[in-house]
Parts: C-alpha cells; sequence; structure tokens
C-alpha cells in the first residue's frame, strides 16, 4: 500500500510539472505564408514579349547573315549598311530603328520583369518601427528570363552600335 | 473602369479572334500584308530582296496585331 501512494505521488507531481511547462508561443503573422502577387501574368507578358523581341532579332540575324556573307569590314558597318538599305524607302526610317532596336526590348524587358518580379515591404517586429525589410523576389520563369536577356543583348548592341558610330565620325 | 473588349483568346504565342470585331481586325491585318508583298514585289529587283523586305514588315504587322489582341483579349482568370 506505501509503495502505491509513493508512486501515486511521484505521478503527481509528475502531471503538475508537465502542466506547468512553459510552451514555446507560436507567433501567426512570423508564420504567415505571403501570397506573391506579380503585377502581369507570366504567360501573357511572354508572349507578347516573343513578338516585341522577333522583329530587332530578325534585323539583328540580316545583320550576321550579311556580314557573314561579304565578311568585309566591321560588325556594326554591316549593320549601318542594312540599316540603309532595308529600312532605307521609310518615310519614318530616322524614328523606326531607335524603335524596333530600343523602344521594343525596353517595353518587353518591363512587361517581363513585371511579370516575375515581387517586390515587399514589412516592419521586422512591432518594437522596432523604423526598421523595414525590403524584399524582392523573382520567379523561375525560363521563358521570361530569357527573353529579358534577349532584349537586354539587342539594347546593348544598339548603344554599342551608336558609340562606334559616333567614335568613328569624331576621328 | 476598364472596358472589357474580350475580342480575341489566346493560343499560346497566337491570337485567336473569337468576335467579328476581332475577325474584322485578322482581315485588316491579311489584306495590308498581302497589299504590302505585292507592293514590295513591285519595287525590289529579285527574290532575297523581296522575302527580306516582307518578313520585315510581316512580323510588323504582326507585331501591331498582337498588341491590339493583347489589350482586348478575354483575360483569364487570375490564379497565382
Amino acid at each position: 500500500m506505501n509503495y502505491n501512494s509513493n508512486e501515486m505521488n511521484e505521478q503527481d507531481e509528475f502531471l503538475k510539472q508537465m502542466e506547468n511547462l512553459q510552451v514555446p508561443g507560436i507567433d501567426p503573422p512570423s508564420h504567415q505564408k505571403t501570397v506573391k502577387m506579380a503585377i502581369m501574368n507570366a504567360e501573357r507578358s511572354a508572349a507578347l514579349g516573343v513578338w516585341l523581341i522577333i522583329v530587332p532579332c530578325y534585323f539583328l540575324f540580316c545583320v550576321f547573315m550579311y556580314y557573314y556573307s561579304h565578311m568585309q569590314g566591321s560588325w556594326f558597318g554591316a549593320m549601318f549598311k542594312l540599316m540603309t538599305g532595308l529600312l532605307a524607302d521609310k518615310p519614318y526610317m530616322d524614328y523606326l530603328a531607335p524603335v524596333i532596336l530600343v523602344v521594343l526590348p525596353i517595353i518587353c524587358i518591363i512587361i517581363n520583369a513585371l511579370a516575375i518580379i515581387h517586390v515587399n515591404t514589412r516592419q521586422l517586429s512591432p518594437d522596432k518601427q523604423r526598421v523595414k525589410e525590403f524584399s524582392v523576389t523573382i520567379k523561375v520563369k525560363l521563358w521570361n528570363i530569357v527573353l529579358i536577356l534577349l532584349s537586354l543583348a539587342v539594347v546593348l548592341t544598339f548603344i554599342g552600335y551608336v558609340m562606334t558610330e559616333n567614335i568613328s565620325i569624331k576621328n | 473602369m476598364i472596358m472589357k473588349l474580350n475580342w480575341f483568346v489566346r493560343k499560346g504565342l497566337f491570337y485567336r479572334p473569337v468576335t467579328i470585331m476581332g475577325w474584322i481586325i485578322l482581315a485588316a491585318a491579311v489584306v495590308f500584308a498581302v497589299y504590302t508583298f505585292i507592293d514590295i514585289n513591285n519595287t525590289s529587283h529579285s527574290v532575297s530582296d523581296v522575302l527580306i523586305n516582307f518578313v520585315f514588315n510581316l512580323l510588323i504587322i504582326g507585331l501591331f496585331y498582337t498588341l491590339i489582341a493583347y489589350v482586348s483579349e478575354k483575360k483569364p482568370a487570375r490564379v497565382e
């Protein structure tokens, strides 16, 4: 009997100890799963982006073919000859070349970047009201990223062409 | 308030007209492409000259058609 009462006391103590245990608090806001909505639809942006980038890519392909078949002169020289040849008869030639090689790729970059980038600012904790966290999330969508890189390549090629032409004219 | 036009439906890269207005725009684009081809064919000296210039114009027509279709398409329900 004595043995049993001792055992009961131990059990009671154990239960009391368990009841008084401090459970670690879970802070629901910090564990909230945030829905990261992009501004534009990724598939729609990719579909339009292909059309925006296909025109400058075709033009650069023509430049490459011209350069490859003639081989004399430079890549940018071929670009200049094709620009005057392909677009010369157009009355809006002065605007068409920059629009095709700069404006269209930049629009492509913007719509595709808006489709995969999510920007968010939030307070780190309620105690530190001035400290804010700025987070940028990029969705890994292959087609959107490829289109952005292609557009960047086209814009940089055109900038290279403009700089080379200006330098050669000044000299 | 943005007006919902719903003239086109996107199928991959291309836009298919679903209303009469959409079909009129597609027909206008095709007619303009044919006119451009005839015009280039009359002024060019070789087949490659025709093709290089025509493809360039065709792509620009396709770009304008897609831009119109992009702003007037039937938008899918937004699911992320």
